[in-house]
């Protein structure tokens, strides 16, 4: 009893998710992601994990303190959008886990569990890379959706992959990372790459084909006024 | 004229043939082609005068400028249109029955012999994230709007909530007042709503399937302060 009926349309540049819950059935998702439902469902706001970690989860990790619950006796329809245009992403959670990078939770059944988790000691190892400091550990059972601003590349990981910082989507716990520089100082400071992460281990890991610091560093040089 | 939307990806634009005779109106601004024997004449569209067109130049928004294009000599002739958005096109065909409401910014263009207004929206149109103004569409012909992301087409019968900020057009015969998501406006504004619209009636309703506004205000926090 963890399914739920959905359809995800427009991948891979305007994804986005259309559910239709059954009586009784619950969505929770992302704050502010409803972009049209049947007034047959009722909105419920709840904090994420409880008032410290839900806003541990706001200052630290960017990501509302509020997600909406859509639910009640009559069912209904409802469609979510992300707010960057790209990929919306689906998967089942049986028991498993995923770590999701600040801004990519989209929408869960309720068997799924959201907590914080620091990234490194206070965060800091995620603050330094850039992915902030707080990831969303999704664990329990049912369908999780999130998304990635662009395509997305998901690999099988065995071994070591580097990852420039702001690409990252999610990955499975079996997989840790460490910031490092790509080559030398001189690489590092002028090759544009800066900060990578450096994974290892075993699992899958989701990547995202943009990055929205580097969209705005592009476009900033025109938004004169 | 034989109107054909060019689905690329996330990238539409629009091709309209002209037989000697018609005329179509765009947005201006929006034409990025068109063949040698096109004449291009650009109009100012009142949007109701006085006291409302005032109103209307402090509120600001977009000007609305619209390019009419027509044929000189006897042969044919295309235009190709291209909006600022990135996103999809839809055509409309509009039989003379019920007339569309386009929000402000998705109106793309339209055959030459429809009538169009604008209607004032009021705080409605302010608080919807919309435009204060909605274009007004009747008669026969073809009618292309254009929008942020996907457009779907949604057959209202009945009642359906939208997101401020996702609405391209609309029939005429749907109503919609401004309301909030949840059972309480604390419950709207938590979870992240806000205000919605809530359409009421039957006909059809176009939404597109992303928010210009929630998309700036991710990308406006890696931009550097505005100067003043």
């Amino acid at each position: 009893m963890c399914g739920v009926n959905f359809e995800i349309h427009g991948n891979p540049d305007y994804g986005e998710l259309a559910v239709r819950l059954e009586s009784g059935e619950k969505l929770i998702t992302e704050g502010g992601a409803m972009s049209r439902m049947t007034p047959t469902l009722e909105l419920k706001s709840r904090i994420l994990g409880g008032i410290l970690p839900g806003l541990a989860r706001k200052l630290l990790g960017g990501e509302s303190l509020f997600v909406g619950e859509y639910g009640g006796e009559r069912g209904g329809e409802l469609a979510l959008s992300p707010a960057l245009p790209g990929t919306v992403l689906r998967e089942l959670l049986t028991g498993s886990e995923l770590y999701l990078t600040p801004g990519c939770f989209l929408a869960c059944t309720p068997g799924v569990g959201l907590s914080p988790k620091m990234m490194g000691f206070l965060g800091l190892k995620g603050m330094i890379g850039g992915e902030g400091a707080i990831l969303l550990r999704a664990h329990g059972s049912g369908e999780l959706f999130f998304n990635a601003y662009g395509a997305v590349i998901e690999r099988e990981l065995d071994g070591e992959m580097k990852v420039d910082t702001g690409h990252v989507v999610a990955w499975t716990p079996g997989i840790d990372f460490k910031l490092a520089g790509m080559g030398g100082l001189k690489s590092t400071l002028f090759s544009g790459e800066g900060l990578t992460m450096n994974f290892s281990g075993r699992g899958r890991i989701w990547l995202q084909s943009r990055n929205l610091p580097a969209t705005a560093g592009w476009l900033s040089p025109f938004c004169v006024g | 004229m034989a109107v054909e939307v060019l689905q690329h990806g996330a990238f539409h634009s629009a091709l309209v043939r002209l037989a000697p005779g018609e005329t179509f109106v765009s947005d201006s601004g929006a034409m990025f082609r068109a063949s040698t024997n096109v004449d291009i004449d650009v109009s100012v569209r009142q949007r109701g005068g006085g006291l409302l067109a005032g109103l209307k130049r402090m509120v600001g928004g977009d000007s609305f400028f619209l390019s009419t294009y027509s044929l000189t000599g006897g042969s044919q002739g295309e235009v190709g249109l291209a909006p600022t958005l990135q996103g999809q096109i839809f055509r409309i065909r509009s039989d003379g029955g019920t007339p569309w409401m386009c929000t402000g910014g998705s109106f793309l263009g339209c055959d030459g012999t429809l009538t169009m207004d604008t209607r004032f929206q009021g705080l409605k149109g302010i608080f919807s994230g919309e435009n204060l103004f909605f274009v007004h569409l009747s008669g026969v012909g073809e009618i292309l709007v254009n929008a942020y992301g996907r457009i779907s087409e949604v057959a209202v019968d009945g009642e359906l909530v939208v997101d401020t900020g996702h609405v391209v057009a609309f029939e005429e015969s749907l109503g919609y007042r401004l309301t909030k998501a949840g059972g309480s406006w604390l419950t709207s504004f938590l979870a992240g709503e806000g205000f919605v619209l809530h359409f009421t009636g039957k006909g059809r309703l176009l939404v597109q399937s992303h928010n210009p506004k929630e998309f700036g205000s991710l990308l406006g926090k890696h931009l550097p302060p505005r100067r003043r």
